[in-house]
């Protein structure tokens, strides 16, 4: 007993420093006053909350649910076939492995720029395609909500091939034979024998990509062309150009309290939070 | 690991923690020139740590607990009465800048600091339109950006301010207004315009005007300038008609700082002509810098641009300080826009 | 079966290093800008030159080996436990922490920092920065591990125990080695969530603590810039050597 309370131990006081500790100090932000140029000031005020109920703020809101919704979906079913190959390829796991985490070591910002590159009317695809003849006008792949969700898609890709991989290293090949064997075919073994056994790594996989996307910003700002306001950038703009630290505060505390809902809506009885 | 690699890691901190004087400088990054640093550093012997931020309130976080730790801090101008107020900033010492009389005569006494006590200005610019030549018609005022000719080829800056002052500009409004109903008649503007805008963008709108895929786009003169040098006949600049905003940062000393005698000397330094003439001729920024003009290159010193004859800059108004419900007021309506 | 999954594995990856291969064309063009004009290397000589470059990538690396390895090793020991006995609380605060933002994450810790400074005679740096990170990538490290705990069997360790092991020996030498290619992976992911953080970084580094992508966020916002997909190719080609080097050292 005293091994896992020690175990917890660590954890448990850096959670307290980082997150905890700086939690309180968001509450206490988000019921004060913004500072005229920053920061915060009294008097203490509960006008950040009814703030929130203006409907502007809802679409925005389901907007950003929506877009990560796909964004991880699509990471989903990506990803799988991925993971699934890595998992299989025997003693060159892990350079498979790092090989899909390679790209990511690089700065995120130069890598969307890289695909604004792409995508952009003057960009490689279009001119290929245009000299192939396929189109005659360029197609409008960049400043669009499907731009937005390829680079979340491509950004947060990694986030669901390692926890499925992590999961599916562990699926034993005899498992999947037997089931071949008592007349299951593949796409059977597929849904009734794999997926239930990865389910954790496809949890842990659907929360790294979900959640973060939730906060995303840069993706929208730069492959979006600023023109949607998601959760992300709405934050992001109360602490720096608004500089409204409470309203921001108040709006990322909605934010946490509703995707533990969710979170709590999606865990089955009696199990874990994680 | 052997003796080289040891040494060389002892000579590196050795180096990184020298016990030499130093000076710390907080920078908008990409606006001194290659050697403007080095050279200081090696005229006075003082090692500089060299920061550099991306927006003012990013700066403003790190420095209004006090102890940040830097010295020279470039705040725009509509900053520096507020950061007075809050006690961010120290007076200067006139003694220590004798090459102040170097500015151009219209920043001797400019509005945000007439007595120059508590900053000097730096670069000075102006927002204003880049549009291709290719169009065949010149926009010469913001009504043109609502042009349905530009749909989906134009582009605003992503900044509040300068969008409103855009839109109120149309209007006839000061780019300052704190009138709920002037903003409110600006919001419905850049609403109506929201369906030709391809993106809002900011610097990053450069590439895209060399490449041809903005036919127009809201600038910043140094953004225009540099994308204008890249594609000089493709691109042109014009200066709205109905008037356009004016900025211009400014160099300060952290009240918080104890290398005065550096900082000042710093800044006397970036006040000489060949030294604002070098930044200029790198980063295409307007320099403050009056004497800076007979170093310049022809091209750069007659640059329309960059050094607009009196009578346009006369149509340009300075950002002022925004009160706080003021600003409140615009955060929702800009998100409203964007929405 | 296995074949399809090669062929769709050789597009996955075309997909995640085709903008990594544009970069790394691009990084020998001559030409400032995205038309390709003559062979050069240049772009790697200006990296090389600029020692505020070098310096950022030196902290960005030390930041981030540190941090990583903190961070997998009590978040591993904390999945465990959590996996053992379970609190509430503790997942609940791990997973806050991958909710929150990024720039509420950092202007709250650097409040707290600040106000803390105020009674502790410090300032903003490396050790700020290390300590962020490490907050931030524990939840990361905890959801991957754990994942690949709730599919073990618990009856292995008490087999363990029947025969004599110490509770600390069952889970080091029977449930540990069960979750080594969960524990890697949770480590890359570690490393990438750390050596690429702008947010956070920039609002709690010190004077001194400047980071890469703090560096390189400050480059690219003035648009096209080879020298990024200069260091973009030296850090993939450096790490992918390392990567390759490895793999043989373990082969053989």
């Amino acid at each position: 007993m005293r091994l896992r309370i020690g175990f917890l131990a660590p954890t448990a006081i850096l959670m307290a420093i980082t997150m905890l500790a700086p939690l309180a100090i968001i509450v206490v932000y988000s019921l004060l006053t913004r500072g005229a140029y920053g920061g915060v000031e009294l008097p203490w005020t509960i006008e950040n909350f009814t703030r929130l109920w203006d409907p502007v703020y809802g679409i925005i809101f389901v907007r950003s649910f929506w877009i990560a919704a796909v964004a991880t979906a699509l990471c989903l079913v990506l990803g799988f076939p991925l993971a699934m190959f890595i998992a299989r390829s025997g003693s060159r796991k892990n350079l498979y492995l790092s090989l899909v985490i390679l790209p990511f070591w690089t700065s995120f910002l130069i890598r969307t720029y890289a695909w604004m590159f792409l995508l952009r009317d003057t960009g490689i695809i279009n001119s290929a395609l245009q000299a192939l003849r396929i189109i005659r006008e360029p197609l409008p792949l960049l400043y669009n909500d499907g731009a937005v969700i390829l680079g979340l898609v491509y950004g947060f890709l990694p986030f669901m091939v390692l926890p499925l991989y992590a999961t599916l290293e562990r699926l034993d090949p005899a498992l999947l034979e037997a089931a071949a064997d008592l007349g299951a075919r593949p796409w059977d073994t597929l849904v009734r024998v794999t997926l239930p056994l990865c389910a954790p790594g496809i949890r842990a996989g659907a929360i790294l990509v979900f959640v973060p996307c939730l906060g995303t910003y840069l993706t929208s700002d730069l492959l979006g062309g600023s023109k949607t306001v998601l959760i992300g950038n709405l934050v992001q703009n109360q602490f720096t150009a608004s500089r409204d630290w409470p309203f921001g505060a108040a709006l990322s505390l909605a934010l946490m309290a509703i995707a533990m809902v969710l979170l709590f809506a999606v865990r089955r009885r009696g199990e874990e939070l994680l | 690991m052997n003796r080289r690699a040891f040494l060389l890691g002892t000579t590196a901190s050795a180096a990184a923690c020298s016990r030499g004087p130093r000076l710390n400088i907080f920078n908008w990054s990409d606006y001194v020139a290659p050697d403007t640093v080095s050279n200081f550093e090696r005229e006075v012997g003082v090692r500089v740590r060299y920061g550099t931020y991306e927006s003012i309130p990013e700066m403003l976080a790190k420095v209004m607990s006090g102890n940040s730790g830097w010295d020279v801090i470039f705040p725009s101008a509509e900053y520096i009465q507020p950061m007075r107020d809050m006690g961010l900033l120290a007076r200067l010492n006139h003694d220590w800048l004798p090459n102040l009389g170097n500015l151009d005569r219209q920043f001797q006494q400019p509005p945000w600091d007439p007595g120059l006590d508590w900053c000097v200005p730096y670069m000075h610019g102006a927002t204003g339109i880049v549009y291709q030549k290719a169009l065949g018609w010149t926009p010469r005022a913001w009504s043109d950006l609502w042009d349905a000719r530009l749909a989906g080829k134009l582009t605003m800056l992503d900044d509040p301010p300068e969008v409103f002052a855009a839109c109120l500009k149309t209007l006839g409004y000061s780019l300052n207004s704190a009138d709920p109903s002037q903003l409110k008649a600006a919001q419905q503007r850049a609403i109506a315009q929201k369906p030709l805008v391809r993106a809002y963008l900011n610097a990053e709108v450069r590439d895209q005007l060399v490449a041809g895929d903005v036919a127009a786009a809201q600038a910043w003169a140094v953004t225009a300038a540099q994308a204008i040098a890249a594609a000089p006949d493709k691109l042109a600049f014009s200066f709205p008609s109905e008037g356009f905003p004016r900025y211009a940062d400014n160099v300060a000393i952290l009240r918080e700082s104890t290398r005065m005698e550096s900082a000042h000397r710093f800044i006397n330094y970036l006040l000489r002509p060949r030294v604002a003439a070098a930044i200029v001729e790198t980063t295409r920024t307007a320099a403050c810098n009056g004497a800076a003009q007979q170093y310049l290159p022809e091209a750069l010193r007659s640059d329309p641009v960059l050094f607009p004859p009196a009578e346009i800059l006369a149509r340009g108004e300075w950002f002022a300080p925004q009160s706080a419900a003021g600003q409140r007021l615009r955060d929702r309506l800009w998100t409203e826009i964007k929405t | 079966m296995k074949r399809g999954l090669a062929v769709y594995a050789v597009f996955a990856y075309a997909f995640l290093h085709v903008p990594l291969l544009i970069l790394a064309i691009f990084s020998f063009n001559s030409s400032k800008f995205a038309v390709w004009e003559s062979f050069s290397l240049q772009w790697y000589r200006a990296v090389a030159a600029d020692a505020n470059l070098i310096e950022s990538s030196v902290n960005s690396l030390i930041i981030a080996v540190v941090a990583t390895v903190v961070a997998t090793i009590i978040g591993t020991l904390a999945a465990y436990g959590l996996w053992k006995r379970g609190s509430q609380w503790l997942s609940g605060s791990l997973y806050l922490s991958l909710v929150t933002p990024e720039i509420v994450t950092g202007a709250s810790l650097l409040a707290l920092f600040q106000w803390i400074f105020r009674f502790a005679h410090l300032r903003l740096g490396m050790h700020t920065v290390i300590l962020a990170h490490v907050g931030f990538s524990l939840a990361y490290v905890v959801v991957v591990v754990l994942a690949r705990l709730r599919s073990y069997d618990p009856t292995l360790e008490e087999a363990a125990l029947d025969l004599g092991a110490t509770e600390f020996g069952a889970f080091w030498r029977v449930t540990l080695p069960y979750l080594g290619p969960a524990i890697a992976a949770a480590a890359m992911l570690a490393f990438t969530v750390s050596i690429d953080d702008y947010v956070i970084t920039s609002l709690v580094a010190g004077v001194d603590s400047q980071t890469l992508p703090m560096v390189i966020y400050a480059m690219a916002r003035r648009g096209v810039n080879p020298a990024l997909n200069a260091v973009s190719t030296l850090v993939v080609f450096g790490l992918g050597m390392l990567i390759i080097l490895s793999e043989r050292l373990r082969k053989t």
